[in-house]
């Protein structure tokens, strides 16, 4: 299987707080990553990390053999932003633009496609995450679902490489992390790699090929999802206890 | 704390005096950071010309108020003080000289300077607590092109603009008092204005307008984008940039002023 993307080593502190102390993983093509661990042990640092939003201390990312944190000019940050994109917990739409102008930004920024051809590129998307004809509503005008939902649109409109989820089914109601999820798994048909950071594990082991754990900055449990399903590590039935009852908080 | 007598560093006062320099420095560095991504590909004209609407036409109707304001109040004052020692031909020129070269660029430049320094911090800060201002990187564009240049241009164009009209209108005001309250005709008044207020009185203030205005952009739009906190952040940050663009402003004020009396005399 092709590497796509590799993580070596990786340290990274936030002054006298280390967050990661030699975490190492690899990415292949068309491969569905889960990563998880419990709150604060950096899963979304790791994330920014692979695009470049946050610098690591030291030990090297590589997308195809190429040393991402090396990508320090504009340029090539903006090439790697095309090909790694990444939806935000929260949808991180613009409050200023409509469903539309969200959507198609990255089309307007990074290609020469028409506006007419642009209006049917996102009328497509907007299929295929289930909602049509919302081009002209504001992010206001959206459930907390919805907002996830164009975010990954926007995501994905572009044919990245590799998308990032951090969180996508964070505070949704069942009905609405089911068509995340169903979204999710319609790109990962479609041989869409990615790396899903999450705490809901049930959402972990529907989507992902493969899982990570992170506990004590570092990976401690690197396996498929049948692996993780049947280990007697009291360390990860202990992690997975733990994030049935802070589901269970946070519900 | 020190003992007294001792010479031993303040520490938490020592610690503000750096964060200040290093404030400084950073906007020195950001400004650097405009000006290159202004001259460099891509460019973002429509959004350039939805910040002056938005900046520049926005602000005019508090420019209105505050030009016809400091004519009118500029010159009951001076015409009353004048009047004692029966100088009150000599108001029309002392209005307007003062209007153009000081009083105009500085109050309107104040006064915008709480209206869209403030502005620009609550929304980019705003953006960069809900993760938007990530967005625009993690999309593959430069958040300083997107959100900073457009606004900062705006500024420095819109507000020598809105310093010319309140000036003009300042002296508007000042002839409709001198008329009324002093008995001056409007076409002796318009003569001494034109008299008096030569071309580079009216550019200087001009100038320092525009400067007022890259400040107010950088401030505001540096402080967005450093703003942390959630709402409370951004709350701060407003405070924050209104205080320190007014104290740049007045300070800068008095060396651009020396600058241009030295290479335009008195």
């Amino acid at each position: 299987m092709e590497t796509i993307l590799n993580l070596n080593n990786i340290h990274k502190s936030f002054g006298e707080k280390r967050i990661h102390q030699g975490v190492n993983f690899e990415l292949h093509k068309g491969e569905s990553l889960g990563l998880l661990g419990g709150s604060g042990t950096g899963k979304s640092v790791l994330l920014r990390s692979i695009i470049g939003l946050e610098k690591i201390d030291s030990g090297k990312i590589l997308f195809h053999d190429k040393e991402v944190q090396g990508f320090t000019d504009e340029l090539n940050l903006s090439k790697l932003r095309l090909k790694i994109s990444y939806s935000f917990q929260s949808g991180a739409l613009f409050d200023s633009l409509n469903v539309f102008d969200n959507i198609a930004y990255p089309l307007f920024e990074h290609t020469k496609l028409s506006y007419v051809e642009i209006q049917v590129k996102v009328a497509q998307v907007l299929k295929l995450i289930d909602l049509e004809g919302i081009e002209n509503l504001m992010p206001s005008d959206l459930s907390g679902g919805m907002q996830k939902r164009v975010g990954m649109a926007r995501a994905m409109i572009l044919d990245p490489e590799i998308i990032l989820y951090d969180e996508p089914t964070a505070g949704l109601d069942p009905a609405n992390i089911e068509n995340v999820v169903s979204l999710m798994l319609k790109l990962k048909e479609r041989g869409q790699s990615s790396i899903l950071v999450t705490h809901d594990i049930p959402a972990a082991i529907r989507f992902c090929d493969r899982i990570l754990i992170l506990i004590d900055r570092k990976i401690y449990f690197n396996g498929t999802v049948e692996e993780f399903t049947e280990s007697d590590d009291p360390n990860i039935l202990k992690f997975a206890q733990g994030q049935a009852k802070e589901a269970h908080h946070a519900s | 704390m020190s003992q007294p007598g001792t010479n031993e560093i303040e520490l938490p006062e020592a610690k503000a005096l750096i964060d200040r320099f290093y404030d400084v420095g950073m906007m020195v560095y950001f400004f650097a950071t405009i000006i290159k991504c202004t001259f460099s590909r891509p460019f973002y004209f429509m959004r350039l010309v939805d910040q002056i609407r938005a900046l520049g036409l926005g602000s005019i109707s508090i420019t209105i108020v505050i030009g016809l304001t400091m004519g009118l109040v500029m010159t009951l004052n001076f015409g009353y003080g004048l009047a004692k020692f029966g100088g009150v031909l000599y108001v029309p020129a002392v209005v307007s000289l003062s209007l153009a070269r000081e009083m105009a660029p500085i109050f309107t430049s104040l006064l915008v300077a709480g209206r869209i320094g403030s502005g620009m911090a609550a929304e980019i800060g705003s953006m960069n607590v809900t993760q938007q201002v990530d967005a625009i990187r993690a999309l593959g564009t430069n958040p300083v092109r997107v959100l900073v240049v457009p606004r900062f241009w705006s500024a420095v164009i819109s507000l020598p603009l809105l310093t010319s009209l309140s000036c003009f209108l300042g002296i508007l005001g000042g002839m409709v008092v001198c008329q009324n309250e002093f008995g001056m005709p409007p076409g002796f008044y318009i003569n001494k204005v034109l008299d008096t207020v030569k071309i580079h009185d009216f550019l200087s203030g001009m100038v320092k307008s525009g400067i007022f205005g890259a400040i107010i952009a950088i401030v505001g739009c540096w402080r967005g984008l450093a703003t942390v906190g959630g709402t409370r952040g951004v709350g701060e940050s407003t405070t924050w940039v209104v205080v320190t663009s007014s104290i740049a402003i007045l300070i800068t004020d008095f060396f651009i002023s020396k600058i241009f009396l030295l290479i335009w005399g008195h």
